[in-house]
């Protein structure tokens, strides 16, 4: 045991193979053995967080933003249940994350020791796998089958649980060159014969639609997305994961589609002949309910790196399992093979077109002057830069962000999809300044998302991470105060948050830069002053206490049955 | 809605019998039985597990086995081209007046006599698990002081290609 490499130095000797320049976390005492590690070296930045559950998401936005996996480290016990929010987050949006846990001596396990926890038990149904190492001499093999895993097939957060003596002892065993697993080969190269009959379908459309989700861009195939749309002369909506896999002021583009989607899009998706789904996972917020009727007379084609996904929530004519950007790429080989017998798509291409902005006309409400989501939204449109970042929070400021923003590039659309985690955005933000400190990064946030993480003001301050927070403040717990609007009667039950804090003074407090904006006409200045203030900022929006986002599928509803579009004159 | 047997061959790993029951809860889907054994390779173990599902259940079952890492292989087995075993020990009341009685049952179900006491009978059985069912649904005639069911493990048949002849 007095020999060879200790645990730590095997650890940071793999983050670095792994060319992992960035960690995000927050020490403890099972975990001083590796932050001690950590605490002269150059090439592995440890970023201090504030609360774990800021490192797990601050990795999951550094992955998103650059498409490499992120890493998080906590202590035992309770810093890594603060972790699982973050870690149930990437896995559910199937995004790369590698946490590291510390954990008591493998002596103490099972003793109920000071700070122990089952992390390998409570972590195990919400990550993609997790490991509990019990030897130095595994660890080697273990960080790189952990970061194979994570980042290969449909990718997820993977969970290693270190105990402070595997971190302290010696081992000669170094495992070099790739980690084979007897149970994982993902399969990623599509059937031929499939794609084939796939690529026939898709020529014989008079009414081709395309329904990207994050897959198309995990598998940086939006390029690819766009060429096969524009052959085809197929409209393209997107899942809220999807959001930026094609540019979304693209004539093709009809924006999102689901429970807060754009009209278009959903009128679309009920008039297409051929469906074409790549990477999404057909979830319950993009179909609606009633789920015979999502596209109930289209050829329905199902793509997607996880064969479980396939007929797991649609029954589809023609599934096939694959990367969406081999899936893609195949896709247009084959359809030039085709291109005598391809339909003539230009009367559809016009009408997605027109429809488009049609709707967008519809959706539109007047101002009024009054500083409205919409209002800030767009004018973030005007003013951030097309390299830009921009996150959400969960709830009403997302779907505005998402209805509103006109995302142009894959990643730079970072939100939190199927767990759907208020208190996301900020740090995922700080992440994705990390990962590309030269973009703009801006988290379109709701008061009520950003409380339960502004404590990583300090993290942005002390590490000089300069973001922008927008805040849509409405003093209520927006989305879920419209349902009670909506659907029972008005009784606003624990969402009335009220006017505190004052954020301005709270950013001030930790040295940020802080504005409020009230007036529809300031947002521009408000903007600039924070981006160009150089440090964290925080824009406190006032707008009115009763927004809606509208139009929605009410719960029960089909894709069809869009509620708050009275003012659609058009059919 | 009908009884299915899924065989999976797993690694050895600490957990990897939490991970799958795990998904099996995690989805919402009951299990009958499940049995852990060694199997023919070096470090890999045998799961059987007995559930209910129609067609499409079952194939969502096998392809999220299938998603574990530790999962190597997932056979659905075909009742009518596998054998099926269950073992059963059953401890059954009989005294002087019936104990003649239920060691003839005993012997028509072919259950080997395991132990003897004043007033009881332990029984062993091997069979298929229907014949398990009917076999405890009779001794129970008689009152059962203790039953055990190891659960079912099951093999596929070869079936021999026909020779040209």
């Amino acid at each position: 045991m007095s020999e060879g490499l200790k645990g730590t130095e095997i650890v940071v000797k793999c983050l670095k193979e792994e060319n992992v320049k960035n960690l995000f976390g927050f020490p403890g005492g099972q975990l001083i053995p590796l932050y001690d590690e950590l605490y002269e070296e150059t090439d592995v930045r440890s970023i201090l967080v504030r609360h774990e559950q800021g490192a797990a998401h601050a990795a999951d936005g550094y992955a998103r933003a650059s498409g490499d996996p992120g890493v998080c480290m906590a202590t035992s016990g309770p810093g890594a249940t603060n972790l699982i929010t973050g870690l149930l987050n990437a896995t559910m949006d199937s995004i790369p994350v590698v946490a590291f846990t510390a954990q008591v001596p493998t002596k103490a396990i099972g003793t109920d020791a000071f700070q122990e926890a089952d992390t390998f038990g409570i972590t195990m149904p919400i990550t993609k796998h997790n490991f509990l190492v019990k030897s130095t001499d595994h660890l080697s093999w273990t960080i790189k089958g952990a970061f194979k895993i994570a980042n290969t097939g449909r990718k997820g957060a993977v969970v290693i649980d270190l105990p402070n003596d595997v971190q302290q002892n010696r081992s000669k065993e170094y495992h070099h060159g790739e980690v084979k697993f007897a149970g994982y080969n993902p399969s990623i190269v599509p059937n031929p014969l499939q794609l084939k009959r796939i690529a026939q379908k898709l020529v014989e459309a008079e009414r081709p639609l395309i329904l990207a989700g994050g897959g198309v861009i995990l598998a940086n195939a939006s390029e690819d997305l766009r060429l096969l749309a524009e052959y085809l002369g197929a409209g393209v909506a997107t899942t809220l994961m999807g959001k930026g896999a094609i540019p979304e002021n693209h004539p093709l583009s009809l924006g999102m589609v689901g429970m807060h989607g754009r009209l278009g899009a959903n009128k679309m998706i009920n008039n297409c002949d051929v469906l074409l789904v790549i990477g999404c996972r057909f979830s319950d917020r993009t179909t609606g309910w009633g789920l015979e009727s999502f596209a109930p007379d289209a050829v329905k084609i199902h793509c997607d790196i996880d064969s479980s996904e396939l007929n797991k929530n649609i029954s589809v004519d023609f599934p096939l399992v694959g990367d969406a950007n081999l899936v893609i790429r195949d896709l247009i080989k084959f359809i030039k093979k085709f291109e005598d017998v391809k339909k003539d798509t230009n009367i559809w291409r016009k009408r997605v077109n027109q429809l488009h902005s049609m709707c967008e006309e519809c959706e539109t409400v007047k101002p009024n002057g009054k500083l409205t989501p919409e209002i800030i939204i767009k004018t973030i449109n005007n003013f951030l830069d097309d390299n830009a970042i921009v996150t959400t929070e969960v709830g009403q400021n997302q779907m505005f962000a998402a209805h509103y923003y006109i995302t142009k590039k894959p990643r730079q659309f970072i939100s939190s999809g199927g767990l759907g985690t208020m208190g996301f955005g900020f740090p995922a933000a700080i992440g994705a300044k990390v990962a590309k400190p030269d973009s703009q990064v801006l988290d379109i946030a709701g008061d009520g998302s950003f409380l339960m993480v502004c404590q990583e003001l300090a993290t942005a301050m002390t590490e000089d991470i300069p973001v922008v927070v927008g805040i849509l403040n409405n003093s209520f717990l927006g989305m879920v105060r419209q349902w009670q609007e909506l659907f029972w009667d008005k009784r606003y039950a624990g969402t009335k948050l009220g006017t505190l804090p004052d954020f301005v003074k709270l950013a001030e407090s930790f040295g940020a830069y802080g504005e409020r904006v009230e007036k529809a006409s300031d947002i521009e200045k408000a903007l600039k002053n924070a981006f160009d203030s150089g440090i964290v900022s925080v824009l406190d929006f006032k707008i009115e206490s009763e927004t809606n986002i509208l139009p929605m599928i009410p719960p029960g509803g089909r894709v069809d049955e869009m509620i708050g579009v009275g003012r659609c004159r058009h059919k | 809605m009908s009884t299915q047997i899924i065989s999976v061959l797993v690694e050895d790993e600490a957990g990897s019998l939490t991970r799958m029951s795990g998904m099996f809860s995690r989805r919402g889907i009951n299990i009958h039985s499940l049995t852990v054994s060694p199997s023919e390779k070096e470090g890999m173990s045998r799961m059987t597990i007995v559930t209910t599902g129609d067609e499409r259940e079952i194939e969502k079952i096998e392809k999220q086995l299938n998603k574990l890492i530790e999962v190597v292989k997932v056979n659905i087995l075909d009742k009518n081209t596998s054998v099926v075993r269950d073992l059963c020990l059953l401890k059954v009341y009989a005294d002087k007046e019936n104990r003649a009685e239920v060691l003839e049952i005993a012997n028509a179900f072919k259950s080997n006599i395991v132990d003897i006491s004043i007033r009881t009978i332990t029984l062993e059985i091997t069979a298929d698990p229907l014949d398990i069912d009917r076999f405890v649904e009779t001794m129970k005639n008689f009152g059962i002081k203790e039953l055990f069911r190891t659960g079912v493990t099951a093999i596929s048949r070869d079936i021999e290609k026909k020779s040209g002849g």
